[in-house]
């Protein structure tokens, strides 16, 4: 009886001591006091759902919610390394803090593999909970644009040309055709390239979800638009040439491909080499297009003439 | 926290180059009006837009757009629940961007209330005009209006059942023209069309999420149809292309009602809570589906002078199921290392077939029945790793398989003569990536990759076989400075017994940002890309086959921008900042044997420059007058007809509360 006793008090002063050693969470109140820059419009912040729900646990609402219990932060008197600061984690803790309640979304369903979490950039890199500056995605500016651009300086030179996809007029966004987060499918392409890519139906290229007219299917299809994608004869940034081709010319744009080597396209057959009476001293032969009018695919001619 | 938002302070500093209009908002923080239980915010922006062309406006209208006339350049309006309790929503946003008659229209709505619903609605229109002066000699002029809209409805958003019901639907109608090759298939005439752009997609989809021990199951429906009807006329008796041919189109028209609809699903099963192991499933199929009829009728003369009564029907169909798989498991060992393994499987088929005939003055002269199949299939596997040895120090590297199969079968049958053609190629490819992470200052990062690859038998003479890529970003953020610095190579030579084709591409920029007060900041940036490709051309000159000449393209890209922001007493906004752009080509380049219509399109020598300005004036805490001005001028040495220089700008009130 002594016994049990005793191993009673024990049990009950370890987990005592295990409660005064670990920080207890303290709720939202105590953060106002040092912090009301932040709570005072909090409100506005989607993150507040958790709180206005008032049926969330502590360590899932709230300030705590994200930077854990609070108590020695205040017994420290604000000492930021007695509380979870962002700033401070590694990108992985940053990571799993945010997927422990956003990896709901099937979106983000393949961020540990994305390009992005393997080269370090964490959630916190593009969005502010606190210093948001779009009401949609907490983004830390006001255009998307601009947190991509912050270090893809060579895909903003692209926009930057004279024949390009409306980025920079906000027609569009780099989160149309890209996933930030990580693909959920692999490019079309042999090098698992494009990578980052956004899927249209059936893991087509999301270049389909605007170019509808593009996507067939058609009895007489392109092969060089489902094999290797769009980008087999285009930039999709931007370039220089018009229509976004790679060369500035669409007789060469064709001919790089269409020069009758045997070695590539379907086996024993060869990418077709061009008619012998497709005389390229004649200008009328350097304008593929004219005659191939319907170049993305035809129903009607396997030369695609109408 | 502190350096946070100092490396947040600077990444805004870090703006692109923003179009002329709207206005960058600069109305402080806190602002707002309490109505009921809502907070409101709202902006809006009316002014007048103007601009002034000289030299091709085409090619303007192509490359900018921007034209005159009243606009609601921008707005936005944001209603959110104090309490998180609304009636009927706790959050409604709505921002636009060029409503009126931009032609780069955008507006973004969103509704929400907590636990119960949540509707995204994004409406776009894109006014696309193409002189097409480069592609076809004017011959596929565009004047077609694009416009999109998505809408997206989540039931019980928070909840572990979750339903997804959505909508989107794409439009793109207008005059275009376009041409056509008539009376003999490879040596006829072009005859210039006019066409009527009727184009018309809609998606629905619905879905539903079930989170269940810790896993999440969502599937998707959807079905898409599309419709497409542009007829093609002649306006005028026409000799063609060709002036010296005989061929001549007195009577033209044809259409081709186009329709079908390609039904999806998705099935996903994924897991991700940061613990030891995470892992995301998803099939996708769908079943896209065309019928088509294409009727011509042509009245003309045929290059021996004949007269020429012809016309065309087909009919038929084509189909494509397309089935995926992925599966990706990661594994968290340790705190430090991450190890994600990616399989997936991809299996196109595209069958059509389509039945031909030909009407050849009053005679029945051909009916073929054409088939054609072209399965692709792709197995690929990538396995990476993600080792973080100290804070300040880690590795990556990974290994990717890919294996894929194309098959084709092509078949004629011509009455009595059938006849049918298989073939078929697989492409293996293995390859290597490997990467190191240092981080020597709490502000800076350095990254360094670089990636191996190795095909045995690529689709096409362009496609990447035996490659490689190195790549290395520094970004330093000390305080108010920003520098974001890349380096990039990539490689490729695709060499067989006949032609090689190699491409080297190098490109190099720097990005920096300096915003030491709340009144001033300043951004500049340069970035080098160099691409560099020669591959071997196979074609015809008088009859003649000629080998042995090489396609050569080199582009010399200069492009760097400066922007300055300055904010004077709170009440002036002053923004000033250029763009240039500019390919040098390669004036010392080594021609080769080409013909001068090969050599002249081997660089593309060009200048794109846009200066622009704008100043904001707060005349009240709520309004403030703006105006600005940007400036055009593109140069090309190939085609130069293409050539302009362009005046813009706008003024406008900017009302805020």
């Amino acid at each position: 009886m002594v016994g049990s006793k005793t191993l009673g008090q024990a049990v009950f002063w370890l987990c005592c001591a295990s409660a005064w050693a670990s920080p207890q969470y303290v709720g939202g109140t105590a953060c106002k006091t040092c912090h009301p820059n932040i709570t005072v419009d909090f409100y506005r912040n989607p993150h507040y759902q958790s709180v206005a729900s008032g049926k969330e646990k502590p360590e899932d609402t709230g300030c705590e919610g994200c930077h854990g219990p609070a108590s020695d932060h205040v017994t420290a008197k604000g000492d930021k390394t007695k509380i979870g600061a962002y700033s401070a984690m590694t990108p992985k803790k940053v990571l799993d803090s945010c997927l422990r309640c956003h990896a709901e979304s099937l979106g983000r369903a393949s961020i540990r593999r994305s390009s992005h979490s393997q080269a370090q950039i964490a959630c916190n890199s593009c969005h502010s909970i606190h210093k948001a500056r779009s009401a949609k995605y907490l983004l830390a500016s006001t255009e998307q644009r601009n947190l991509c651009y912050g270090c893809h300086g060579n895909v903003r030179a692209q926009f930057a040309l004279p024949s390009k996809h409306r980025v920079n007029e906000g027609f569009m966004t780099c989160s149309d055709c890209h996933n930030p987060h990580g693909a959920t499918a692999p490019g079309t392409g042999m090098g698992g390239r494009p990578r980052m890519m956004q899927t249209a139906l059936g893991n087509e290229e999301p270049c389909m979800k605007c170019h509808t007219d593009k996507r067939g299917p058609f009895t007489f299809e392109h092969a060089a638009g489902r094999v290797d994608g769009c980008s087999a004869c285009h930039v999709p940034h931007g370039t220089a040439n018009a229509k976004m081709l790679k060369r500035p010319a669409v007789f060469t744009t064709c001919l790089e491909c269409h020069n009758g080597l045997g070695d590539f396209g379907r086996q024993g057959d060869g990418v077709k080499l061009t008619p012998s009476s497709h005389n390229m001293s004649d200008p009328r032969f350097r304008n593929c297009t004219t005659c191939h009018v319907r170049i993305h695919g035809s129903n009607s001619d396997q030369r695609f003439l109408r | 926290m502190r350096t946070t938002i100092l490396w947040l302070t600077a990444t805004l500093a870090l703006h692109a180059q923003p179009t002329i209009a709207p206005t960058d908002e600069k109305v402080g923080e806190a602002r707002g009006q309490n109505i009921g239980n809502y907070n409101l915010v709202q902006s809006w922006e009316l002014g007048y837009r103007f601009h002034s062309v000289g030299g091709n406006e085409g090619k303007y209208r192509s490359d900018v757009n921007y034209g005159n006339g009243i606009r609601l350049l921008g707005s936005r309006f944001s209603m959110k629940s104090k309490e998180g309790h609304g009636s009927l929503f706790d959050e409604m946003t709505l921002s636009t961007q060029g409503l009126g008659n931009d032609p780069y229209e955008y507006a973004n709505l969103r509704i929400a209330k907590n636990r119960l619903y949540r509707y995204d609605m994004i409406w776009r229109s894109n006014e696309y005009f193409n002189p097409a002066l480069a592609i076809s000699g004017g011959q596929h002029g565009m004047d077609t209006v694009h416009r999109l809209q998505d809408h997206d409805f989540t039931l019980l958003p928070q909840s572990k059942v979750r339903f997804f019901a959505g909508f989107s639907r794409a439009l793109q109608q207008g005059p275009a023209l376009t041409t056509t090759n008539l009376f003999d298939g490879v040596r006829g005439d072009e005859f210039a069309l006019f066409a009527n752009v009727h184009r018309r997609q809609n998606e629905f989809r619905f879905g539903n999420e079930i989170r269940a021990f810790g896993m999440r199951l969502n599937w998707m429906q959807v079905f898409e149809q599309y419709r497409e009807e542009t007829p093609l006329s002649l306006g005028a008796p026409s000799a063609g292309a060709n002036a010296t041919d005989r061929t001549r189109l007195t009577s033209y028209g044809s259409t081709e009602p186009y329709q079908g609809t390609t039904p999806s699903f998705r099935l996903s099963l994924f897991r991700e809570r940061g613990e030891r192991w995470a892992v995301n499933g998803r099939f996708t199929y769908s079943s896209g589906n065309r019928d088509f009829t294409f009727s011509e009728a042509a009245i003309g003369v045929n290059r021996f002078g004949a007269a020429q009564n012809r016309q065309i029907a087909v009919g038929g169909n084509a189909r494509r199921p397309v089935t995926t798989g992925n599966l990706t498991l990661s594994l968290f060992p340790t705190t430090n290392l991450t190890i994600t393994n990616h399989t997936a499987y991809h299996l196109t088929k595209m069958e059509g077939r389509s039945t031909y005939t030909e009407i050849n003055n009053s005679t029945l002269d051909l009916t073929t029945v054409n088939f054609r199949y072209l399965g692709i299939r792709n197995i690929s596997n990538v396995t990476d790793a993600h080792f973080q040895i100290r804070p300040w120090l880690a590795l990556r590297g990974g290994y990717q398989f890919s294996a894929r199969e194309i098959k084709s079968v092509e078949q004629v049958i011509i009455e009595g003569f059938p006849g049918e053609n298989r073939s078929q190629q697989s492409n293996r490819l293995h390859a290597g990536t490997a990467g190191l992470r240092v981080k020597p200052l709490k502000t800076m990062l350095l990254a360094v990759d670089g990636e191996l690859g190795r095909q045995d038998r690529p689709f096409y003479p362009t496609s990447e076989k035996n490659y490689e890529g190195y790549s290395a970003r520094l970004q330093w953020r000390p305080g108010p400075f920003s520098l974001s610095a890349l380096a990039r190579v990539a490689n490729n030579s695709n060499t067989t017994t006949l032609f090689a084709h190699s491409a080297k591409s190098r490109q190099y920029g720097a990005d920096a940002s300096w915003n030491p007060r709340d009144w001033f900041s300043l951004d500049a940036g340069y970035a080098k890309l160099h691409a560099g490709t020669v591959t071997g051309l196979g074609y015809f000159q008088a009859a003649a086959l000629v080998t042995g000449q090489q396609s050569i393209f080199l582009s010399n890209l200069h492009s760097s921008h400066l922007g300055a922001h300055v904010s004077l007493r709170e009440r002036i906004d002053l923004y000033a900042g250029f763009t240039l752009s500019r390919d040098a080509g390669d004036p010392n380049r080594s021609i080769g044997t080409v013909p001068a219509a090969f050599a002249a399109v081997q660089v593309f020598p060009m200048n794109f420059d846009s200066p622009l300005a704008r100043l904001s004036v707060k005349i009240t805490p709520k309004i403030r007058w703006n105006v600005g001005y940007q400036y055009y001028r593109y140069r090309e040495d190939l085609l130069a007809v293409q050539n302009y220089r362009a005046h813009t700008g706008y003024t406008s009130v900017l009302w805020t509360f």
